[in-house]
């Protein structure tokens, strides 16, 4: 049982963690372009395209959008089970929200820290790597937190379809075969992970807030 | 030689689909080394105009020569090389937040490419001027407003620009904060040769730092030049303002009780201002001076006076005749 549970944990934890990764390098660039777009005439119908893409891909349910991925995932994975299909449908759900939080973080730059910027002569690149991000640095962290734990959500719903983890574990184990215990024990573990990226990521956000 | 030249310029915004011209026909001349003062109401376009001078706002129609280049017509990299000849401190002063003091002021010659430590090392050396020295490793949310400001001075100066732009340097200063910025600009421009451009609606900051002053109502220019040309038009025209209007009610009003017959209005200024004319022109003249009004300001350029005077006696017209080549200018009001 404990070794069980051991294993489905760990098979969360990476399932989690490699998606986020994976949803923070994309996602990151993903939000800069629309933040990019959003301020720019010349660029504005691509902002509206790419606008309305963000939202569809989020309307999507994720189970909806698991089902949906099924031929992209078995191409791209070889596979429409275990962590690492999983993983990529993880990743498809997750980086559009992820652009979207990071536009949301680099909109709150004032308008007139990026005003002198512009004036001191920076460069698109020097804008966006020294001023922007970093200047926004401290909501990134807690959008990364908001991240991870939906993902921690997510990972258990990817359970249900045989991703493995602590969500098809109380499926299997607790609902199909009335182990209730076993049910709480992976809750109590999921609710600690979320916990526990919570905390990290508030008190990284706060040492960082100047 | 003129370092800026601004000619029709025209600014207008868009709102509701409607257009409207905040900066009409705006023609604007700074030489170079001198300090220039944009005043006028709020709403009047002048932080509107300055953030165009470096395009930061891009003007409907006009042209823009800064060092005789037109900058309208650059290429934006050309456009980045030219900013960095243009300091600006703005009023809100927009440090960057999560940086320390040493690297804001940094900040616009690391962008430059040049090595980090020697960046720093600049940037102390600026900051020991500017008495920033004990908050370098400080972030700007643990300053005073006035040691924001001078951060924003700083990196504004650490790229040794030709010309800096400062908008509303004194509204959120105390009068003693107030006065150090204003020898802290004096000093700048003097000791570094910057020709530095003011937004103020404060007119006792153009009174003090000012070389010329570019006067906005509604967006127009109404008055481009010499500080002491636009105060004694001022001082001339009353319908510029309400206490000098009462002045002069009450001076008619004490003209019509004594029986004088001339009321007259003076503006000296420079070396003339402490002369004692009145004395020298009525000299030997059956006239009598009666002294309704006075008033000496120190502008940066010297003495600034205004007096109001009733004459009376049968050599008024002669000893009028003698004041108008003594004073600067001045007007028979009666």
């Amino acid at each position: 049982m404990i070794s069980e549970l051991t294993r489905a944990t760990l098979e969360s934890l990476y399932m989690i963690f490699a998606s986020g990764l994976l949803s923070i390098l994309l996602g990151m660039p993903l939000g800069i372009i629309l933040y990019t777009c959003a301020g720019s005439k010349r660029l504005a119908s691509v902002y509206r395209v790419m606008d309305v893409s963000v939202n569809i891909f989020r309307s999507v349910p994720f189970i909806i959008l698991i089902l949906l991925l099924i031929p992209v995932t078995r191409r791209v994975t070889g596979t429409i089970i275990g962590p690492n299909a999983a993983i990529f449908n993880l990743t498809v759900a997750a980086v559009p929200f992820f652009g979207r939080l990071t536009e949301n973080a680099l909109n709150t730059l004032p308008r007139g820290v990026s005003d002198s910027a512009q004036a001191m002569g920076v460069t698109y690149r020097q804008f966006v790597f020294m001023v922007l991000v970093p200047e926004t640095l401290p909501d990134h962290i807690l959008n990364a937190s908001v991240l991870l734990i939906n993902l921690v959500t997510y990972t258990a719903i990817a359970g249900a379809v045989g991703a493995g983890g602590l969500g098809q574990l109380a499926i299997n184990y607790g609902y199909y075969r009335f182990q209730w215990n076993v049910v709480l024990y992976s809750v109590i573990i999921l609710v600690l992970i979320s916990q526990g990226i919570q905390l990290l990521g508030t008190s990284l956000s706060r040492m960082l807030r100047k | 030689m003129s370092l800026l030249e601004v000619k029709n310029l025209c600014v207008s915004f868009s709102a509701k689909g409607k257009e409207f011209a905040v900066l009409d026909n705006v023609e604007l001349s700074v030489e170079q080394g001198s300090i220039m003062g944009i005043a006028g109401v709020s709403g009047a376009g002048k932080t509107t105009l300055l953030r165009t001078l470096n395009l930061l706002q891009r003007p409907a129609s006009g042209k823009i020569a800064f060092d005789g280049v037109d900058i309208m017509s650059v290429s934006q990299e050309e456009l980045r090389v030219l900013r960095r000849r243009i300091g600006v401190i703005f009023q809100s002063y927009n440090l960057f937040r999560n940086k320390t003091v040493a690297r804001n002021i940094a900040f616009p010659v690391i962008i430059e490419g040049v090595n980090k430590k020697k960046a720093l090392e600049k940037a102390r050396e600026i900051a020991e001027e500017l008495e920033l020295i004990h908050r370098l490793g400080s972030y700007p949310s643990q300053l005073s407003g006035g040691e924001q400001q001078r951060v924003s001075i700083a990196r504004a100066l650490i790229t040794n620009p030709r010309m800096i732009l400062l908008d509303e340097p004194t509204s959120a200063l105390d009068p003693f904060l107030t006065s150090r910025i204003l020898r802290l600009v004096k000093r700048v421009n003097s000791v570094h040769g910057v020709t530095v451009i003011i937004v103020t609606h404060d007119m006792s900051v153009i009174k003090r730092v000012c070389d010329q002053i570019a006067y906005l109502e509604k967006g127009k220019m109404v008055f481009c030049g010499p500080t002491h040309d636009y105060f004694s038009e001022y001082y001339l025209s009353v319908s510029h303002d309400d206490h000098a209007a009462e002045q002069l009610e009450k001076a008619k009003k004490i003209l019509a009780e004594n029986g004088g017959n001339k009321l007259v209005r003076l503006v000296f200024w420079g070396e003339a201002a402490g002369e004692p004319i009145l004395w020298k022109c009525s000299k030997g003249l059956d006239v009598s001076v009666n002294i309704l009004y006075g008033e000496i300001e120190e502008f940066k350029h010297g003495p600034f006076g205004t007096l109001l005077v009733a004459t009376c006696g049968k050599d008024s017209a002669e000893f009028l005749r003698r004041l108008s080549g003594n004073v600067y200018k001045m007007e028979v009001l009666t």
